[in-house]
């Protein structure tokens, strides 16, 4: 045996939860996963233990994320379960009851962004950014690395940590010219106050476990072994996985549990991967016993055929390139052009696929020399017509603090909208305020 | 007339039961090294003073099976084992034996055979055997519960040298590829032995004229039926504390959350009941770190009983257990026990209590204590122990991982209402414990035969997977080695009627013709579809059946 490991597993299939009977991500997703970790006896194994989710609450998603019109209404059960998943997983490791712990969880959650206003991209709850308030809420502001390797870019967790100095953001994805959601690009670099914490690695179709292993060892590992986390986190989607249905990748089990090995995650959460039975089951059955430092020579799809699946020389060198690049954009990013000390406004609009909504987003950043940054936006939908979210970071300076009240009592006074989501996560201070024009005491109430 | 055996470690028990209650009861000491003559002597005991009505069925609980497994008297068998890609073969081969063989193939989770037998490989493996002599055959392969054909022809390849063979799927239709490994090799290991011991048993009963079914106790407080457990021999094992838990559910009326103390001389046992029914472990029972597919009932045993030693370590903690260094000080032993502490608190009034007294006086003024803060510390650290134990398990129960929403969000908690204590000091330390943990606290009557009466009441239990698949139109029940075709219609429903149905047939069969359908229960009824390409195509189907552990209800109102 290697030198093993106490593993945790949070297993929750979810088995009474679909987006709809069809949808990839339905009642069965994990069924042949847990029959291939039962049949192989995994949690008879001496260090890995299987334990039950908690059941995470409302003020674990508002900790972080600006729901309108509230938690309640973007999320269901499940959601809370899934996130509850991946708070058991952050309590066991960070409590030292387990080395390492996986939560193999659904339903996702790394499209979902700052903002949430239903599902987009399968996910309505950031299971990562709930798992990492979790932590610094109650076990300081650490500092932590996620690594995201999901075939679809993790734009909801980039939105979340854009601006986060001490959450670096490595998503490995599947270029987005080609794939859904369309962003990911090497430019994506971190906002003003966070700039070179947010890495895109755009991956040409049909990379193999050569240029995934490639990408992690002279790109990943360099810039964790740089930043030096407390953590790291693993964003583990699944879809890069050859057989996957719909993405165009040539990753294999083989692949996936050498990228963990090397990785060393302190926590890996599931994420996407739709090839229920000829990738997940072998997939996460490699993941866990890497996490757990047992030998996992002997996993392999039965269909897994490594010369059929070898990348091209063009990609090989396309990747080494795009590494190159990329370490340089992480040493010394292109500065941005914004005045120190002053609000830095980005606008966007964000589609959700599965819920059909469109967002009009219009966000401003303190450009702030010695702290994160207030960060303040606005957001419009067809559904909830105009909403504001001010948010002040954990590492927020006495300016920046006052500034985010200030934000929120001239919000109060003259905001048009439906509702005010207020976060401080300096001195754990959360509102909502709305329904302007009802209340008899003013214009407002809580 | 029920006759209930149990040939435990030290003592054979038996009762004879009528619908009055206790008719007869019998105890002698137990031959280790001859469990049959032990069976005759209390056999000849108890019809010779019992009343002399016919006897209508015998439940013998017998420890052989254990014994062999625990002292190693294990027949050498020829293990074939096909595994396919997964967890590497050093994480299930130990314990074994010595004639282990890997064979290529593999069966998906789909129950597709991926990579037929290698069958060269097969012949060499079965000619090793062979050659060695071996007459007893374990064959098993990966994912057998849903395709059973690499099994099959293994155990055809095999069967020209067996006297024996155990095959995979027939053990167990649960997926767990390392306990289904490990059960049909000690299955095959003990069948010489047990089926010695039980020609032996026919010829006793033969001796004695009765003519009775016999059924022999199983470690899940259900029985089996002899002629099956000739072939089943390992469902034996650890039949004695099952025996004993269905005793106090026959001497009680659990019908609660509870938690049951069984408090012997060196050990206490913690078993959990919900509802009124005994706990089974979540897979089955383990020796050492070997883990088996044998259904159990969940006891977890603590080193702390009467005769736990009571020491103080150097930094002045007091520990009571887990050692016992021999009988309390007040019946002539040489260390102070929790009994003399408990003799010292004048809880009892056991043997010498002038010993009990001077024993632990040396101990506590060699750590500047007094003699009652001495007793009454160790006493209460016991207590304590107790209790922390029986919550954690309690806590380990109620943290068990489920898999949907509604359960997570709204599964109900054992929360239990009341403390069941027994065995030897069970008089003397109820009251307290029943303060430790705030529960009503009760002890049964009769309990120091609660094991045989166990034994004789409990009835047949049993357990079935299955497993159907619309898309290829097959269904299995695999411990029945049921293969039938279905059509694409196949629902939900009907596996549950299938299930319940083929179980109750297969028991008429087996010498049960008193089980009728309401005696089964479904424990896993699910249903999934298989979507390809984004539309709805097959479904596949699991159903759980079970009888679950039970008592003569005709007899339970005069046990009472």
């Amino acid at each position: 045996m290697k030198n093993t490991r106490h593993l945790g597993v949070i297993f929750f299939p979810a088995y009474d939860w679909a987006i709809s009977p069809t949808h990839p991500e339905r009642e069965e997703r994990l069924l042949y996963t847990q029959d291939q970790l039962r049949e192989e006896g995994v949690f008879d194994l001496p260090n890995i233990t299987e334990y039950k989710p908690e059941i995470a609450t409302y003020a674990d998603i508002e900790r972080i994320h600006f729901c309108f019109p509230g938690p309640r209404e973007v999320s269901t059960e499940s959601h809370l379960v899934a996130a509850g998943g991946a708070i058991k997983a952050a309590r066991l490791v960070m409590e030292k009851e387990v080395d390492r712990a996986f939560a193999l969880v659904r339903p996702p959650g790394h499209h979902a962004m700052k903002v949430v206003h239903g599902n987009r991209g399968f996910c309505n709850i950031n299971n990562e950014a709930v798992l990492i308030e979790f932590i610094r809420e109650h076990y300081g502001n650490k500092r932590i690395a996620i690594v995201d390797t999901d075939c679809h870019h993790g734009d909801g967790t980039q939105d979340i940590y854009w601006h986060d100095p001490n959450i670096l953001f490595i998503s490995l994805h599947q270029d987005g010219r080609t794939l859904y959601p369309g962003t990911g690009f090497s430019e994506e670099l971190g906002g003003p106050t966070a700039r070179g914490r947010t890495i895109n690695i755009p991956l040409p179709p049909n990379t193999s476990d050569e240029g995934f292993l490639y990408v992690i060892d002279n790109l990943v590992q360099p810039i964790i072994d740089d930043f030096k986390p407390d953590l790291i986190i693993n964003s583990a989607g699944q879809d890069n996985h050859y057989s996957d249905p719909i993405t165009n990748m040539n990753f294999s089990a083989q692949g996936y549990a050498r990228l963990n090995e090397k990785l060393n995650p302190d926590i890996a959460v599931l994420e996407g991967g739709y090839s229920i039975q000829g990738a997940l089951p072998y997939v996460n059955l490699g993941i866990v016993l890497a996490m757990a430092g047992l030998d996992y020579s002997q996993v392999r799809e039965p269909d897994y055929n490594p010369e059929s699946l070898r990348q091209s020389p063009q990609i090989t060198e396309y990747i080494e390139k795009l590494c190159a690049l990329t370490m340089k954009n992480y040493l010394k990013p292109p500065p941005l052009n914004v005045k120190p000390n002053q609000y830095d406004t980005r606008s966007k609009t964000v589609y959700y696929d599965t819920d059909g909504i469109n967002d009009q987003q219009l966000e401003q950043i303190m450009v702030c020399t010695s702290c994160s940054g207030v960060r303040h936006l606005t957001s419009k939908t067809h559904r909830n017509s105009s909403c504001m979210g001010i948010e002040i970071p954990i590492d927020a300076c006495q300016r920046c603090r006052d500034e985010g009240y200030r934000l929120l009592d001239e919000g109060r006074r003259s905001f048009k909208g439906t509702t005010i989501k207020f976060i401080n996560r300096r001195e754990q201070e959360y509102l909502t305020v709305n329904d302007f024009e009802l209340t008899p005491m003013g214009r407002y109430y809580f | 007339m029920l006759l209930g055996i149990d040939v435990g470690g030290t003592h054979t028990d038996a009762v004879i039961i009528d619908r009055e209650g206790v008719a007869a009861t019998a105890k002698v000491k137990t031959d280790h090294n001859n469990l049959i003559t032990s069976l005759d002597a209390v056999l000849e005991k108890i019809l010779s003073s019992g009343p002399k009505r016919p006897i209508s069925k015998i439940n013998l609980s017998t420890t052989l099976t254990t014994n062999a497994i625990v002292e190693k008297e294990l027949e050498e068998v020829g293990v074939l084992a096909v595994s396919g890609p997964g967890l590497a073969v050093n994480y299930f081969n130990r314990d074994l034996g010595e004639h282990f063989h890997l064979l290529e193939g593999s069966i998906d989770h789909r129950g597709n055979l991926r990579l037929a037998l290698n069958d060269v490989a097969a012949r060499e493996a079965v000619a090793d055997c062979q050659h060695k002599q071996l007459k007893v055959f374990a064959v098993v392969s990966k994912f057998s519960p849903r395709n059973p054909e690499i099994e099959q022809t293994l155990a055809e390849l095999v069967s020209a040298e067996s006297d024996f063979t155990t095959i995979g799927h027939r053990i167990s239709g649960r997926l767990n590829f390392p306990r289904r490994l490990a059960t049909a090799y000690y299955n095959a290991a003990v069948w010489r032995r047990y089926n010695t011991f039980a020609d032996a048993v026919s010829l006793s009963i033969k001796k004695y004229k009765i003519n009775a079914p016999l059924n022999i106790l199983k470690a899940d407080g259900g029985t089996i039926d002899f002629k099956n457990s000739r072939k089943n021999p390992i469902q034996t094992i650890l039949s004695g504390p099952a025996a004993s838990v269905m005793g106090i559910i026959a001497l009680s009326s659990i019908t609660e959350d509870a938690i049951i103390l069984d408090i012997g001389g060196t050990t206490t046992d913690i078993a959990i009941f919900a509802n009124g029914a005994p706990l089974l472990e979540k897979e089955g029972v383990s020796f050492g770190d070997r883990a088996t597919s044998v259904r159990a009932i969940g006891t977890h045993s603590i080193g702390i009983g009467g005769d736990s030693a009571i020491t103080i370590n150097p930094d002045g903690k007091i520990t009571v257990g887990p050692q016992r260094m021999g009988s309390p000080m007040a019946l002539s032993g040489p260390q102070p026990t929790l009994i003399d502490a408990c003799n010292v608190k004048r809880l009892c009034n056991l043997g010498n209590i002038d010993k009990s007294f001077s024993g632990l006086k040396d101990l506590a003024e060699q750590n500047q204590l007094t003699t009652e803060k001495l007793a009454g510390e160790a006493l209460d650290m016991a207590l304590k122990t107790i209790q922390f134990e029986a919550i954690k398990l309690l806590d380990t129960i109620n943290q068990r991982p489920v898999y949907t929403v509604e359960e997570v969000v709204h599964g109900e908690k054992i929360s239990p209402q009341r403390l069941y204590v027994m065995g030897g000091p069970a008089a003397i330390l109820a009251p307290l414990l029943g303060q430790t943990f705030d529960l009503a606290t009760e002890i049964p009557d009769n309990y120091a035969v609660a094991n045989a009466i166990g034994a004789a009441l409990t009835r047949t239990t049993m357990e079935i997977e299955l497993f159907a698949d619309t898309g290829k139109k097959t269904m299995l029940i695999p411990n029945l080695d049921i293969e039938r075709k279905i059509n694409s219609s196949y629902s939900l429903n009907e596996a549950q009627n299938d299930g319940i149905s083929e179980m109750v047939n297969y028991l008429k069969e087996n010498n049960h013709p008193e089980i009728e359908n309401g005696d089964v229960s479904v424990v896993e009824a699910e249903s999934f579809n298989m979507v390809d390409d984004y539309s709805v195509g097959s479904k596949t189907i699991r159903v759980s059946c079970q009888i679950r552990p039970g008592l003569e209800k005709d007899y339970l109102e005069g046990v009472k």
